[in-house]
């Protein structure tokens, strides 16, 4: 009985999911010949020297909309992240993994090693080529801190856990690191009503071009170089919280399953 | 007689709808936590592309489909129009990072939580686990 009612709850999401399609729910033609007016003014205002109303001032539309027109979004994403980990970090309160002082010997062989050594360091820099160009090109903070805590992984497996700590990489240093990341992007949000309340002028939360009603915002190149006000900032810092936020997951699943069965068998004994 | 582009497009949104219904079939039917959660990430990726497609623009000439990159550093008036009428909608992409990046956190939760029950329970059954008392 169980069995017919989970067939025929997947029978009907899909008839109805095929009928939406074709009775035009996502619009009567699939793919549009044009964008949506929403997206056209998004696209419009992007990067818009002619108009320093809506403008971003980034040519990556995509940045301009996460960080920018639907920036709260982001910011609350990022929220739902760090609980996640918090809550992952919960599960394993107490658990303490043992510290090893000869680490040399661990690990996979010489060559994986020296392959490794070499492929972190440029993984790090693509990755942080990601981040800091997330204003200009397809890519942003989260995509370059995902990316760099693919080399922290890498030796994780081929060094060792204990290596890992040994270069500095405790959980305790990439937690500060992580909420020195999102204390960053707290700041960021809030820099524009700084500078406003600082210069006396009204300014928004989230601002980051000056508008009519509030003259105040951040500027638009260092130099020569674009950085588009707070969206380089919000990338910086979101590379750094997510980075160091893998990295704290891998760190906790890298501990040896014998030391966590045996504190918590210590820790359900004490109650 | 349909042109290639709408066959492969008919295809795509075929094996989309195809694929939520085994991952439904796997969140549903599979006593096993891990594929349960497997069949969870296949269900959202399934909608984050059902998404991004629904944000493309039908096919035209080539050359006159962009990503939604401005290339030209200073602009005119012109320039932006004819970007705006190129590009596919950048909207779509925007909503799906966050969408992964959500999924991602649950995901990561989930796993932990699945180890959790294992180290307790010995199982990722959830026949077994629901029929544990205390």
């Amino acid at each position: 009985m169980r069995r017919l009612l989970g067939l025929l709850v997947i029978v009907l999401f899909i008839t109805l999911f095929a009928l939406v399609i074709a009775s035009g729910g996502f619009g009567y033609e699939v793919p549009p010949s044009r964008v949506r007016e929403l997206a056209r003014q998004f696209l419009v205002y992007a990067y818009n020297p002619f108009n320093t109303t809506f403008t971003v001032k980034s040519p990556e539309a995509v940045t301009s909309i996460v960080w920018d027109f639907r920036g709260l979004d982001t910011l609350f994403e990022t929220l739902v992240f760090y609980l996640a980990i918090i809550g992952a970090l919960s599960l394993y309160r107490g658990i303490e993994s043992g510290k090893r002082a000869e680490v040399i010997s661990l690990g996979l062989s010489p060559i994986v090693k020296t392959v490794t050594k070499l492929t972190a360091g440029i993984i790090i820099t693509v990755a942080a080529s990601i981040a800091l160009h997330g204003h200009l090109t397809p890519g942003g903070g989260f995509q370059g801190g995902a990316t760099a805590a693919v080399a922290p992984l890498l030796i994780l497996i081929v060094f060792s856990k204990y290596f890992l700590e040994n270069l500095g990489l405790r959980k305790n240093v990439l937690l500060a690191l992580r909420s020195i990341g999102l204390l960053g992007i707290g700041v960021t949000a809030f820099s524009a009503l700084i500078i406003g309340l600082a210069a006396g002028s009204p300014a928004y939360v989230f601002q980051n071009q000056p508008k009519p009603d509030a003259p105040v915002g951040l500027p638009v190149h260092i130099g020569d170089s674009l950085i588009s006000g707070t969206l380089w900032f919000f990338n910086f810092f979101e590379m750094f919280a997510v980075a160091a936020g893998f990295t704290v997951i891998f760190l906790l699943l890298g501990i040896p399953e014998g030391e966590v069965l045996k504190q918590l068998r210590e820790e359900v004994g004490e109650h | 007689m349909i042109d290639a582009f709408t066959f492969l497009f008919t295809t795509c949104m075929l094996s989309i709808i195809v694929n939520l219904g085994i991952s439904l079939y796997g969140v549903l039917y599979r006593p096993s936590l891990i594929k349960k959660i497997i069949s969870l990430t296949i269900f959202s990726d399934s909608a984050n592309i059902t998404a991004i497609i629904i944000g493309y623009v039908r096919w035209r000439n080539p050359g006159e489909i962009a990503p939604p990159v401005l290339l030209n550093p200073s602009p005119t008036l012109e320039d932006i129009e004819t970007f705006a009428k190129v590009a596919v909608d950048p909207l779509p992409q925007a909503l799906v990072l966050t969408a992964i990046v959500i999924g991602l956190a649950v995901t990561l939760f989930l796993v932990f939580l699945t180890l959790q029950m294992y180290r307790f329970y010995g199982t990722t059954d959830v026949r077994r686990i629901a029929k544990l008392r205390g």
